[in-house]
């Protein structure tokens, strides 16, 4: 209370200041004024928190420990007709669940991480062009908020590899969020989710790749499925791939229609490497796709930019 | 890049439809993102002889009877077979051949349009019937040139044959997706790119005439005119040049078929230096540059070209073509004359050495240059040319000397060569790999047999020697081939990977995953309760940041945000959802509880073993409410007691005192730290401070919470339930107290051992300072 008449008593004074203006000589008086007002704004801000302060200094304690306040009704939760989930959740669910049912373990992706992991394990050479096509966004200490779910490649490698030693395999799934710095529109989104699969062995060939891929699709979409591919190219798969599936019946889907769905390939013997995994005696599969594409091709959703919106419009559609 | 299909077909014998071949480039070579069909565009227009041509007074138009041959054309009055066209271009005389766009054809420069420009017949100054046009090429779409109409060469056409006929228009483009070739910079010329579509037909590669001719040639001519250094073989792989003089005129007066592959490749005929330099880069992949010989040595003051490639020094600059001045920055690549830049290598040539129509002498440039430098170029100054698209991707260096000679080739009427250098420092080696068949087909999961895995990579020019493994050499213009599995690519793509049966490998069970589980179970939870789960972006405003009382020191912060708005790695999910809660209660939604699962992280909390930062699992919670009066703790409170009831962790809400970041928008008097009965924190829940609602632009009524959702896991537990469903006694008692609720609770519980308990309100007569409590009690 004394500190914010202080402080109120320091304004008038200052204000009194800008009386002296005509004493001081003509080039100099915007300076001065400049150093006033700087001085003003800085009480001004003193004063704002002050009473601040003790407009919080009013505020009437509560027992945090009751369940309600004294004379008011007993606190209820919302009508469970107006609860929902996010869709692009419920769709990982989904989407995880199926993987799990293929004998996929599942570890969730990281969303800061460094460049070790989103770059240099998955054998991008240093100053390679497809380090910028990743269009990554960076922290001032030089981290990086993954542009891939791959960033856990490395992870996935390393804690599983005692598996192969034990003559089992590698299967993990790894649903995350990414991030790309690009311009926001109704298909792109700065920030999106992913989910990556890592399948090694000492026998799994290209054939697997492409088998648990349409297994997987089937399961999802519920129906027989052609399938395509296309060559791609990755640093960290060799050979790589790009895959489609024909469009489904569910999503009016005609014969012929292809939609893409992710990438994949071979490991890179040198991702192996990086794991401690030895190439010449095992080698494996990856591939990693997008999550909200599936979720908008399930609802006919034509705007990426309601996921992230947390509108109740959009959100409550999803119950 | 756009590819003609024609002139694809030219380099190799395509036996299968154009629908199938479009399918296996896409599955085999590259994304092809559409094709573009040119099938009908040059339909109805013909080549016809000016048979007369009279100006017509006072205007600038001339009138014209033309002889359409035998083309076969409706809507037309014939005179004497003369047709009656006038035309207004300066360039339209007696005896020349044209191009006649016939009464009821479509322009093809407008076939994308709208509204296409579809020919008629007109009545011209009231008087001339005009049947068609004689059309230009920027009319025809070849070209932006309106000075007159094309002049065809009576040794390739003939009057009343069909344009498309003389010059292969009948067309479909290919547009391919630069990004899925970003690795193989040798296919960016159709010769490179014929080259696959052979190997993909399981076809022998054969390598065209006009580049073979040239391969023979010697480079050992006279190389006193100029000389040429490398400040370092890694700036630049490869530098040829040749130096041209005239002894002719080119004369450019016929539209001839390489104008019609530049328009079809995207790119103008300009001039026949220019164009024949671009011709080439489209039929090789090799980018030419081409400097006036004699502004050259002029601008590096020295009596002989002396070129010099090195990096470019702080403070230089140059400038360019298009007449705008660059500052060159350190990873810029420079052509010099002497110790001047001439040209931004790679990217664009000064305009100091520009050919004009005054040039006499040239210097063809054929070089490589280091890819990176390139790029950082490209980004820096923003030049993105179907050239620097080429070098990007990293050209193979050895045929820059071939392509240069190619050029002088094609600029013979007009000049020849006097002169020619290669600098080549570092010669490279074409890598070696040996593989079995059976590395191959075990990656793949296929049964190729040698001979078949030989004539595939055979055919798109790899050596192979057979033996007890495979010994393959890599060809020249392959840079990207060095371990077993590149040579697995090649013949698993050029065979077709869909070839490949999909089959199941062998597979375990999968573990569960607890945290998976968990936000699954509290979802159904939430929405059971009427909450709504929300995503926000992991990006926040530092404004967001102070708004809600934290520190911005202690998020990361982001230093290429797309904007201000996304500038700091969150510390909390509380805010985001206050800040939606704003947004949602001007809808308006009157009532409604948002909240979040999401990931975390806080520069105090430092680094983790994988010494990356530490990351915590966090689930927020926001509820709020308009024209509602009274303390929205106890609503927040609720839902968290519910859901940790359901998970089964007993707690204890504590008066908070903690300012750690998660708690920094709440108000301490009106909140309470969560903890386990062992005493580990699990969260926070209250009302917000005063300040923090402001910014927030929020009604009075709301609140929230905030849990540590590892903790929350760790210390989830199955229901256990008591088997005591028989009730035995039920009352309702009233306690008058001074005392908190959970002290009062801790009594009524110690006096009714296993029994249920449930509040039913709290009464405080106005002015007093006891308060009553009242509690259902169900004895079992």
């Amino acid at each position: 209370m004394e500190e914010l008449e202080k402080l109120k008593q320091e304004l008038k004074k200052l204000n009194a200041e800008y009386s002296k203006i005509k004493d001081v000589a003509v080039e100099k008086r915007a300076e001065f004024g400049r150093e006033l007002n700087a001085k003003k704004i800085a009480i001004l801000d003193k004063i704002a928190k002050a009473e601040d302060a003790l407009l919080d200094r009013k505020v009437e304690a509560l027992d945090v420990t009751a369940p309600v306040a004294p004379n008011e009704r007993m606190p209820e939760v919302y009508s469970v007709f107006d609860g929902s989930k996010h869709p692009l959740m419920m769709e990982l669910d989904r989407v995880v669940a199926i993987y799990q049912s293929m004998g996929f373990d599942v570890m969730e992706s990281r969303q800061l991480d460094d460049e070790y992991h989103m770059f240099d394990s998955l054998n991008f050479a240093k100053e390679h062009p497809a380090r910028d096509g990743y269009d990554t966004f960076r922290t001032e200490e030089g981290l990086i908020p993954p542009a891939h779910t791959s960033t856990m490649q490395n992870r996935v490698l390393k804690s599983y590899k005692h598996l192969l030693g034990e003559g089992k395999e590698i299967a993990v799934v790894v649903p995350g969020r990414v991030y790309r710095n690009e311009d926001v529109d109704a298909t792109h989104e700065h920030t999106f989710y992913q989910c990556e699969g890592v399948y090694v062995s000492e026998t799994c060939t290209m054939g697997d790749m492409l088998g648990i891929l349409r297994e997987f699709f089937e399961k999802y979409y519920e129906q027989k499925l052609n399938i395509r591919t296309q060559p791609g190219y990755f640093p960290f798969t060799e050979p790589s791939l790009e895959f489609m599936i024909e469009k489904p019946k569910a999503l009016g889907g005609k014969k012929g229609d292809f939609l893409e769905m992710l990438g994949c390939g071979m490991i890179h013997p040198n991702v192996l490497k990086m794991a401690g995994i030895d190439p010449t005696k095992y080698h494996g599969f990856a591939w990693g796709g997008g999550i909200d594409r599936l979720v908008m091709l399930r609802y006919g959703l034509k705007d990426v930019r309601y996921f992230e919106s947390g509108n109740l419009n959009f959100l409550r559609e999803f119950n | 890049m756009r590819i003609s299909l024609n002139w694809l077909k030219k380099f190799v014998d395509i036996k299968i439809s154009d629908d199938e071949l479009v399918r296996l480039i896409g599955a085999r070579l590259v994304e092809v993102e559409g094709v573009i069909d040119e099938t009908h565009k040059y339909d109805n227009i013909y080549v016809v002889r000016v048979a007369s041509a009279e100006k017509i007074p006072d205007t600038h138009l001339t009138l014209c009877q033309i002889d359409a041959g035998a083309a076969d054309v409706a809507k037309v009055e014939k005179n004497e077979g003369l047709i009656q066209v006038v035309c207004g271009a300066p360039n339209v005389r007696e005896g020349m051949l044209a191009a006649w766009i016939a009464p009821g054809a479509t322009v093809p420069a407008s076939v994308n349009e709208d509204a296409p420009f579809v020919i008629g017949k007109r009545k011209m100054l009231g008087k001339y019937d005009s049947y068609g046009m004689l059309a230009g090429a920027d009319e025809l779409d070849f070209g932006d040139d309106h000075s007159g109409i094309v002049e065809i060469d009576p040794a390739v056409a003939k009057s009343g044959d069909k344009l498309a006929d003389v010059f292969e228009l009948n067309d479909k483009i290919l547009d391919i997706e630069n990004k899925s070739l970003t690795h193989r910079p040798d296919t960016f010329g159709v010769i490179g790119f014929a080259r696959e579509v052979a190997g993909i037909m399981g076809v022998k590669f054969a390598v065209p005439a006009f580049s073979a001719e040239a391969l023979q040639k010697s480079a050992g001519q006279d190389t006193a005119n100029l000389s040429i250094s490398i400040a370092s073989p890694d700036i630049c792989e490869r530098y040829s040049a040749i130096v041209l003089t005239k002894h002719g005129e080119i004369k450019k007066k016929y539209l001839t078929w390489q104008d019609t592959i530049l328009a079809k490749s995207g790119m103008r005929p300009i001039d026949p230096i220019v164009d024949a330099t671009n011709y080439l880069m489209l039929l090789t992949g090799q980018p030419l540059h081409a400097f006036d010989y004699d502004k050259f040595v002029a601008v590096g003051g020295t009596k002989k070209p002396q070129i010099n490639v090195r990096l470019a020094k702080a403070g230089e600059k140059l400038t360019l073509l298009d007449g705008k001045e660059v500052a060159l920055v350190p990873a810029d690549i420079v052509i010099c004359s002497g110790d001047t830049p001439v040209a931004l290598a790679g990217a664009m040539g000064g305009a100091s050495t520009e050919i004009d129509e005054n040039t006499r002498n040239i210097i063809i440039e054929s070089a490589t240059f280091s890819l990176y430098n390139l790029r950082k170029t490209q980004m820096e100054h923003g030049i993105f040319s179907e050239a620097i698209t080429r070098f990007t991707k990293g050209q193979p260096v050895y045929q820059t000397m071939t392509v240069a000679e190619d050029c002088a080739a094609m600029l013979a009427d007009g000049f020849k060569i006097v002169g020619e250098a290669d600098e080549y420092p570092k010669p490279a080696k074409q890598d070696v790999v040996k593989i079995t068949t059976h590395e191959i087909n075990n990656l793949l999961g296929t049964e190729y047999g040698d001979d078949l895995i030989v004539k595939t990579l055979e055919n798109v020019g790899f050596e192979v020697k057979t033996g007890a493994e495979l010994t393959v050499t890599a060809p020249l213009w392959r840079k990207d081939i060095h371990i077993k599995e590149d040579i697995i690519e090649e013949v698993g793509r050029l065979l077709g990977y869909d070839n490949i049966t999909p089959t199941l490998p062998k597979h375990g069970t999968a573990n569960v995953n607890k945290m998976l589980e968990l936000k699954t179970r509290i979802r159904n939870l939430m929405a059971s309760y009427g909450a709504n789960e929300t995503l926000t972006y992991s990006f926040v405003s530092g404004r967001l940041i102070e708004n809600a009382g934290q520190d911005t020191k202690n998020s990361y912060k982001i230093v290429n945000s797309i904007s201000p708005e996304l500038q700091f790695v969150r510390q909390s999910i509380t805010p985001s959802l206050l800040d939606k809660a704003h947004m949602n209660q001007k809808i308006p939604y009157d009532k409604f509880a948002l909240y979040e699962f999401n990931k975390v992280y806080q520069v105090a909390w430092g680094r983790d073993a994988e010494d990356v930062p530490v990351e915590r699992t966090r689930m927020g919670f926001v509820l709020a409410e308009r024209k509602t009066k009274g303390a929205a703790y106890y609503k927040a409170k609720l839902y968290v007691e519910k859901l940790l009831s359901e998970l089964n962790i007993p707690v204890v809400f504590r008066p908070m005192t903690t300012e750690i970041a998660m708690a920094k928008p709440y108000e301490p008097k009106r909140a309470a730290e969560i903890f386990t009965h062992e005493g580990q924190f699990v969260g926070v829940v209250g009302e917000f401070r005063g300040l923090v609602r402001r910014n927030f632009k929020l009604e009075d009524y709301a609140a929230g919470f905030e849990l540590d959702l590892d903790v929350v896991l760790e210390n989830t537990k199955n229901k256990v339930v008591s088997n005591d469903f028989v009730v035995k006694d039920k009352e309702d008692v009233t306690i008058t107290t001074t005392k908190t609720y959970a002290e009062v609770l801790a009594e009524v519980e110690k006096d009714n051992p296993g029994a249920e308990i449930t509040p039913l309100g709290i009464y405080q007569p106005e002015g007093a300072k006891e308060k009553n409590i009242t509690f259902h009690i169900v004895k079992k």
